[in-house]
C-alpha cells in the first residue's frame, strides 16, 4: 500500500513536471498596452472603450489592415491584400489572399472589407472623405468607387484593419441605404444605428491575424492572446501567445526593469530611461514625426513681424533644448520647415533642401536681426522693440508632459539669457489646448508635425488646429494663433491652409510635391511657429528575451497607423532570443 | 382683556395648519428623523455641487478623444472632432441646467446613467464590477488596522514613558507621517525589483489571470494572495494613527476617578482593562471607525493604480482621465452616500452610547 502511494505522488510529480515543460516550451513575448475590463473593456472595435490593445498598434494582430506603409521604403507591404491599386477610371481595386479564416471558421472575403468600410462609415471613418461606395466584385476582390482619389485617400483605405461579416454584417446592410441616401450625424436613422453599433457588445473578438483573444484570457493584470491557426501569417509568427500587460507608463516601468515585460511603446521619462540603460536593456528611438514648437500669438506684438520670429529662431540652442528635455531622444529639428526632418528628402527636390535656413544656434544674428528692425536693449539688457515696449511676455505649458515642460523652461532661459524677460506658467494640460484655440496666450509650447507620411497633414496642425479649427470640441472663442494664412514670401503668394489641404489631393504625385515644396520653402522663411525638437521614442528592448532588429533598421521608422512592432511580430521579424 | 400668548421655542417657522404643525414639530424635535433629514439634504448638495464642479474641469470627453484620435490614430483635428462628436452621445453645447435637471430626473428614477465613453454601458454595472473588490481590499486593511492599533495602542498607553512607548509611538509617528502610496512604490521597486522578493508582475491585477472565478480554494487563495500588498499598504499608512488614538484615549481614560475607584475596589487588571479602560477608551474610536468606514471607497485611487488592482479606485482615475462624466458622478454619488450613511450611523450609535449627544429640540 505504501509503495502503491509513493508510486502514485511519483506519477502525480511527473505529470506536474511534463506539464511545466511544456507550458516553458510554448513560446510568449510580453508586451504592455492599457485597456479597460468589461463592462468598460469590450469586444467592439467600432466603439470606443475596446480592448484592442491600441487601434494603431497591436490591434493589427487580431484585426489585420490590407497593407501596411513601410515609411523607409516609401511604399505598401500587402496583408491581408494580394494585390491593390487604381484601376483605369481611378477607382481601387483590392485583391484579398486566399486561405485566410476568421477564428470562428469562416473564410475571409471581400465581403469583410464592404461590412468594415459600410458600418464605419457610421462611426465617421475619415476614409469616407474620399470614397463614394464599395462593392465586393467576386470572393476576394473588393472595388472602391473614388470620390477624391488621392495617395493619402489610398493610404487610409489600405491601413483601415478589416473586421468580419459575420460579426459586423448586419449593420453593415442597414448602412449601405444610409450610405446611398449621404445620411449623416443629426439623421435620425442614422443616429439610431449608430447608437445601436456603439452599444453593440460581441461575445468575444473574432480574429483574421495570427492571434485571437478570448474573453477568459482577459484579466486587470494582462491579456493573453493565443494562436488563431487560421489567421493572417499564423505559421510565419515565432510566438505562440502574446501576454500584453495592463498599464500606463508608470504601471509599466517596474515590469520593465523586472525583466516580465520585454518591449513597451511608452514614453518615459530620461531619468527612468537611463535606469533601463544600466540594467543592460537596449532602447529603440523611431521617430514621432513631430514634437515641441514654440506658438507665438500673432495678435501680440511684435510677433507678428517675421523678422522677430526669426531672431526667436536663432537665439534658441535647439539641440540643447531637445537633450535637456528628453535626452538622445529629443532631435533638433534641422529644416525647420514644418515637418519632419524623416520626410524631407522624399518630399523636398535637392536644391530647395539646400536653400532650406537651419537657423542654427546664433544668439548674434539674432541680435542683429532686432537692431535692424528697431529693436534696442535698455539698461537692464532687456529689449525693447521700436516704440519702446518692454520685450516681457509669459510662456505657457502642459505642466504634466515633462518633456514638453523641460522644453520649455529651457526656452525661457535662453531666451532670458539672450535679453528677453519671459516668465513660464505651466497649465493643466487638458486646459492648455483650450486656451491656445481661444487665443488665450502670447508663447505657448504646443505639437508641430503629425505621425502620417504626408506633409499637408503636419501643416494643418499650425495652419488649423491652432489657427482658428480647434475650437471645435470647446466653448472657447476661437482664433488660435491668428496666423494670417494668406502670406507672401519669396516664391509669391500663398493660402498655406488651402495649400495644405491641396497638397493631399489628386493623383498627380508632381503637383502635390511642388505645393508641399511652396508650403516648405514659405514656412520655413515666415516660422509661424518655431519647431524645436523631434521626439523620438525610448522604447526599452529587452535583448536578453527577444531578438529583433538592430536599432539603425529602417523598420524603425515606421510610425502611426504602421507601427513598427506589431509588423515585426506578424511578419516573424521578433523571435525568443537564440531560437 | 387680552391674555399673553404661551411662550414659542425659538425655531424654525411653523406651517399655519395645526395638524402640519404638530406634525413639523414632531418630526423637527426627533433627534433620529432630523439626523436622517440632514443626511438627505447634504447628499442632494453634494451631488449637485460635483455636478457643476466635473463640468468646471478642463476638457471634456469629446475633447479628449480627440487628443486621443489626433496623437493616437493620426487624424487631423477636423476628422478626428467629426469622428468624436459622432460618437458620443454628449454634446458639450447644451446648457448645463438642462443637463442636471436630466440627471436629477434620473437620479430620482434610480438609474445612473449609461457611461458617456463607453457607449451602451450602464453606470451601475461598471460600479457593481469593480466596488466589491475596494470594499474587500480597504475594508480588509482598515479592519485589520483598527485592530491592531486598539492593541498596541492599548500597550502603548499602559507602558506609557516605557522604551516599549517610545518605541511604538516612534514607529506610528513614521507610518502616519509618510503617504500610503510612498510605502507602494517602495515596497514595488525595492522589494520587488531590487531585491526580487516577490514577482512584480505575478502579484498585479485581482487574481491569477490562469484561473476562472468561482468558489473554489485556489481562486480564493488567489484573490487573497493578489490583496496581501494593498492590504499591507493600507495597513502601513493607517495604522499609526490608530495606535497614537487609541493611546492618547486610553491615557486619558487611566486618569478617569472611576478606574482608581475600581483600582480602590481591588479589581483585577484584567477587568478594569476590560469593563472600565478598554470600553470607554475605545468609545471615540468606533466613531473614528465609522467615519473611516465611509472613506473606504474614495480612498484606493493610487494604491490600486500602483498595484493595478480594478477597483473602483482605478476606475475613478480612468473616468477622470477621460472625462467620462456620468461614470464619475455614479462613483462621486456611491462615494457621497457611503460617507454620509456612516456619518448617520457614527451620529446614532453614538446617540445610543451617550444620550448627552441627543440634547436638542426638546429632547
Amino acid at each position: 500500500m505504501q509503495k502503491k502511494l509513493v508510486l502514485f505522488f511519483v506519477c502525480l510529480l511527473l505529470t506536474i513536471s511534463f506539464g511545466a515543460v511544456s507550458a516553458q516550451d510554448e513560446t510568449t513575448i510580453n508586451i504592455a498596452w492599457p485597456y479597460q475590463l468589461p463592462p468598460s473593456g469590450h469586444f467592439n472595435s467600432f466603439a470606443t472603450d475596446v480592448i484592442n490593445l491600441g487601434g494603431n498598434t497591436y490591434q493589427d494582430l487580431m484585426e489585420p489592415p490590407l497593407a501596411v506603409y513601410m515609411w523607409g521604403q516609401g511604399e505598401y507591404e500587402g496583408m491581408l491584400a494580394e494585390s491593390f491599386g487604381f484601376d483605369e477610371n481611378n477607382n481601387y481595386v483590392v485583391t484579398l489572399k486566399e486561405g485566410i479564416t476568421w477564428s470562428d471558421g469562416t473564410p475571409v472575403t471581400a465581403e469583410d472589407v464592404v461590412t468594415t468600410f459600410n458600418t464605419g462609415y457610421l462611426i465617421g471613418m475619415p476614409v469616407w472623405a474620399y470614397i463614394d461606395s464599395v462593392e465586393a466584385v467576386d470572393d476576394l476582390t473588393a472595388s472602391f468607387t473614388m470620390g477624391a482619389p488621392s495617395p493619402l485617400a489610398e493610404y487610409r483605405l489600405l491601413t483601415t484593419q478589416i473586421r468580419p461579416t459575420s460579426v459586423y454584417g448586419d449593420f453593415a446592410e442597414r448602412a449601405k441605404p444610409l450610405i446611398e441616401a449621404g445620411a449623416a450625424s443629426g439623421d435620425a436613422e442614422f443616429d439610431a444605428l449608430l447608437t445601436e453599433l456603439t452599444s453593440f457588445r460581441p461575445e468575444t473578438y473574432v480574429s483574421a491575424g495570427p492571434y485571437v483573444m478570448l474573453p477568459e484570457n482577459v484579466s486587470a493584470a494582462n491579456v493573453v492572446l493565443v494562436k488563431n491557426e487560421g489567421g493572417l501569417n499564423a505559421d510565419i509568427v515565432n510566438f505562440d501567445r502574446v501576454v500584453a500587460w495592463n498599464g500606463e507608463t508608470a504601471d509599466v516601468t517596474p515590469l520593465v526593469l523586472d525583466g516580465q515585460l520585454w518591449y513597451a511603446t511608452h514614453g518615459f521619462p530620461p531619468a527612468t530611461e537611463q535606469a533601463f540603460v544600466d540594467a543592460g536593456l537596449d532602447i529603440l528611438r523611431g521617430p514621432s514625426y513631430s514634437g515641441p514648437a514654440l506658438y507665438l500669438n500673432h495678435s501680440v506684438p511684435p510677433f507678428d513681424r517675421p523678422e522677430v520670429r526669426q531672431a526667436l529662431a536663432y537665439a534658441i540652442d535647439r539641440e540643447q533644448n531637445g537633450f535637456v528635455s528628453l535626452g538622445e531622444s529629443g532631435i533638433a529639428n534641422e529644416c525647420m520647415c514644418g515637418f519632419s526632418d524623416n520626410l524631407t528628402e522624399l518630399w523636398l527636390p535637392e536644391e530647395t533642401l539646400d536653400t532650406l535656413n537651419t537657423y542654427d544656434y546664433d544668439p548674434e544674428q539674432a541680435a542683429a536681426i532686432l537692431e535692424g528692425i528697431g529693436f534696442t536693449r535698455g539698461d537692464d539688457g532687456v529689449w525693447m522693440d521700436d516704440q519702446g515696449n518692454r520685450m516681457a511676455f509669459e510662456l505657457t505649458f502642459p505642466s504634466e508632459f515633462l518633456d514638453w515642460a523641460a522644453a520649455a523652461e529651457n526656452v525661457t532661459q535662453q531666451l532670458n539669457d539672450f535679453g528677453f524677460e519671459i516668465t513660464a506658467r505651466g497649465v493643466q494640460f487638458q486646459q492648455h489646448p483650450q486656451d491656445i484655440y481661444d487665443s488665450n496666450f502670447q508663447m505657448a509650447i504646443r505639437n508641430w508635425g503629425t505621425g502620417s507620411p504626408f506633409p499637408g497633414q503636419s501643416f494643418l496642425e499650425p495652419y488649423n488646429r491652432y489657427n482658428g479649427q480647434g475650437e471645435l470640441a470647446g466653448e472657447g472663442v476661437g482664433g488660435g494663433m491668428r496666423f494670417n494664412p494668406d502670406v507672401t514670401y519669396s516664391g509669391g503668394e500663398l493660402n498655406v491652409y488651402d495649400a495644405s489641404i491641396a497638397s493631399g489631393e489628386g493623383l498627380d504625385l508632381e503637383a502635390q510635391q511642388a505645393l508641399v515644396d511652396q508650403l516648405a520653402v514659405s514656412f520655413n522663411e515666415l516660422l509661424p511657429v518655431i519647431p524645436l525638437w523631434e521626439r523620438y521614442g525610448n522604447n526599452p528592448l529587452n535583448r536578453e528575451f527577444l531578438d529583433a532588429p538592430a536599432g539603425d533598421d529602417p523598420i524603425y521608422t515606421n510610425s502611426g497607423a504602421d507601427h513598427f512592432m506589431p509588423y515585426l511580430i506578424m511578419t516573424g521579424g521578433v523571435a525568443p532570443a537564440g531560437s | 382683556m387680552a391674555t399673553e400668548s404661551p411662550a414659542v421655542p425659538s425655531g424654525p417657522a411653523a406651517p399655519s395648519f395645526p395638524i402640519a404643525r404638530h406634525a413639523f414639530r414632531r418630526f423637527y424635535t426627533n433627534y433620529t428623523a432630523r439626523t436622517v433629514l440632514q443626511a438627505i439634504v447634504t447628499i442632494w448638495a453634494v451631488i449637485t455641487f460635483t455636478f457643476f464642479l466635473i463640468r468646471l474641469m478642463p476638457g471634456n470627453p469629446v475633447e479628449v478623444y480627440v487628443d486621443f484620435l489626433v496623437n493616437q490614430q493620426n487624424m487631423t483635428y477636423d476628422e478626428a472632432y467629426s469622428r468624436a462628436a459622432s460618437q458620443f452621445r454628449f454634446d458639450p453645447n447644451v446648457s448645463l441646467v438642462t443637463q442636471y435637471v436630466e440627471y436629477m430626473g434620473q437620479l430620482l428614477r434610480g438609474d445612473l446613467g449609461l457611461s458617456i465613453t463607453s457607449s451602451g454601458t450602464r453606470v451601475i454595472d461598471q460600479i457593481a464590477r469593480f466596488l466589491p473588490w475596494t470594499i474587500f481590499s480597504v475594508g480588509l486593511g482598515l479592519l485589520i488596522s483598527f485592530t491592531l492599533g486598539v492593541i498596541l495602542g492599548t500597550i502603548m498607553a499602559y507602558k506609557r514613558n516605557t522604551a516599549i512607548d517610545h518605541a511604538l509611538s516612534f514607529l506610528a509617528s513614521v507610518l502616519s507621517a509618510v503617504p500610503n502610496y510612498i510605502w507602494g512604490l517602495f515596497i514595488i521597486l525595492v522589494l520587488g525589483v531590487q531585491l526580487n522578493l516577490f514577482s512584480v508582475g505575478g502579484l498585479r491585477g485581482n487574481y491569477d489571470p490562469s484561473l476562472q472565478p468561482g468558489f473554489t480554494l485556489e481562486f480564493i487563495g488567489s484573490v487573497l494572495k493578489h490583496a496581501f500588498l494593498p492590504v499591507l499598504i493600507y495597513v502601513i499608512g493607517s495604522i499609526g494613527g490608530w495606535m497614537l488614538n487609541m493611546r492618547n484615549s486610553t491615557v486619558s481614560t487611566l486618569g478617569e476617578d472611576y478606574v482608581n475607584v475600581a483600582r480602590a475596589r481591588g479589581l483585577t487588571s484584567s477587568r478594569i482593562l476590560l469593563a472600565y479602560v478598554g470600553r470607554n477608551a475605545a468609545l471615540p474610536m468606533f466613531t473614528l471607525l465609522a467615519i473611516n468606514i465611509g472613506f473606504i471607497i474614495g480612498g484606493s485611487v493610487i494604491i490600486e493604480e500602483l498595484f493595478v488592482y480594478k477597483g473602483i479606485g482605478s476606475f475613478l482615475f480612468w473616468s477622470i482621465t477621460q472625462r467620462d462624466y456620468t461614470s464619475m458622478q455614479g462613483v462621486f454619488l456611491i462615494i457621497t452616500i457611503s460617507v454620509v450613511v456612516s456619518n448617520l450611523l457614527a451620529d446614532l450609535l453614538y446617540s445610543r452610547l451617550d444620550p448627552r449627544v441627543r440634547v436638542s429640540g426638546g429632547k
